[in-house]
């Protein structure tokens, strides 16, 4: 199957941020010969929305390997060394290995995985798409607020700005074109403060961005803070485990189930 | 660049937030226009011969540019190199801005922009941070210092 590999290699030395990055161990992933001491190769690793890339040293500049991480999920692992802290990313799919990973300490290890485990594509529409409708919650509040405390006398707004408002609120729809030109030019001539505000948080660049009423986020997506709770219990488990073999250094780290 | 294509054709079995039969052109000089399945799934644009299970190729879907052509087609290009253009040809004027608008939002960095401005906005009305309540304000992705000018 081709890709378009060298945009992908330019994505991933592009200057937009990376979501995570340090060094891990790795073992057997295909094509990398097996380290006689069994400690693995030590890479650069950086995170960059959903793909995983590594580099030989942290000035590389050509990524050796790549992970798309959509349909998978991020384990704890036994590392064939066991005083590393390691980690799979699995994936539900046939014939396909999981990579196991190693990180230098708890922490990073900690940081990984949750990095990684929240890292789809999925997952990042699922807050835009929450955030989206807490700010169009959040406006129609204010303005509702700005409205039943609004008095001609303390405003040298004119009135049409104020009808011109009520449309907006009343058709439900603060994205929508027909509720900014008056209230603008109004405000824009008279310098009143407050009850412009509405409109005028209306005409930020992701409102033109989207265009008009458009999410980014599809609409099969599912409830945002349902699947945070259950990112949140993985990682409370997750954290557990590190706390009681922090504890106890057992040997065997099968503890996790029980109470 | 090791990947593992079996990954990636999972993902090809992923919903699909757009599918359909267009005539695809790629960047080779003579390439000719072929009848592809074509589907979007998250940030990649997976395309298959009309008569098989597997993909053909994929394409990551970041830094790339989505231009309108001809009637009824347009083109993806990626920013290194905005020559070489997948060129696309659909069945009609609807369906072509139909998949430009759905090309234009399947990217990683798109959705990072939402949701700064979404952040910033909520933060500007109601004075507090929306992503305190999940835990996840500090996350890297998440902040304004991120975002390129």
């Amino acid at each position: 199957m081709k890709l378009n590999e060298r945009s992908v290699a330019h994505y991933a030395l592009s200057d937009s941020p990376a979501d995570h990055m340090g060094f891990l161990r790795t073992w057997g992933s295909p094509g990398t010969p097996p380290t006689p001491s069994g400690t693995g190769r030590r890479y650069w690793f950086v995170l960059k929305g959903n793909l995983l890339f590594s580099f030989e040293s942290r000035k590389g500049r050509v990524p050796l390997s790549l992970v798309v991480l959509e349909g998978c999920t991020v384990e704890l692992a036994e590392a064939p060394v066991p005083e590393e802290f390691a980690f799979a990313i699995c994936f539900d799919a046939p014939g396909v290995h999981p990579h196991l990973l190693a990180a230098e300490g708890p922490a990073a290890q900690e940081a990984w995985v949750k990095a990684l485990s929240r890292a789809s594509f999925g997952y990042m529409r699922l807050v835009v798409r929450e955030l989206e409708s807490q700010l169009q919650d959040a406006r129609q509040s204010l303005a509702l607020q700005h409205h039943s405390s609004w008095k001609p006398t303390a405003s040298c707004c004119k009135p049409q700005a104020r009808n011109n408002r009520s449309v907006v609120l009343e058709n439900g729809h603060p994205l929508s074109k027909d509720c900014s030109p008056v209230g603008l030019v109004e405000e824009a001539g008279s310098r009143c403060a407050g009850l412009g505000l509405a409109e005028r948080e209306l005409q930020g660049p992701a409102s033109l961005l989207l265009g008009r009423g458009q999410s980014p986020v599809s609409p099969e997506t599912s409830n945002f803070s349902t699947l945070h709770d259950w990112y949140g219990q993985e990682i409370m488990k997750l954290q557990q485990h590190w706390q009681q073999r922090a504890q106890g250094r057992q040997p065997e780290c099968e503890e996790q189930d029980k109470p | 660049m090791r990947y593992n294509e079996k990954e990636l054709q999972a993902l090809s079995r992923q919903p699909a937030e757009m599918a359909a039969e267009l005539g695809m052109r790629g960047p080779k000089k003579g390439s000719v226009l072929k009848r592809r399945l074509v589907k979007l799934v998250v940030n990649f644009l997976f395309y298959f011969r009309t008569d098989e299970a597997e993909p053909v190729g994929a394409l990551l879907l970041e830094r790339c540019r989505v231009t309108r052509e001809e009637p009824g087609t347009f083109s993806i290009s990626f920013v290194e190199d905005p020559e070489r253009k997948y060129h696309f040809e659909c069945s009609s004027e609807e369906q072509c801005q139909e998949w430009m608008e759905a090309l234009r939002r399947a990217s990683y960095e798109f959705m990072r922009r939402s949701l700064i401005f979404y952040r910033n906005e909520i933060q500007k009305v109601t004075g507090k941070d929306p992503l305190e309540q999940f835990g996840i304000s500090e996350e890297a992705r998440f902040q304004l210092s991120g975002l390129q000018a």
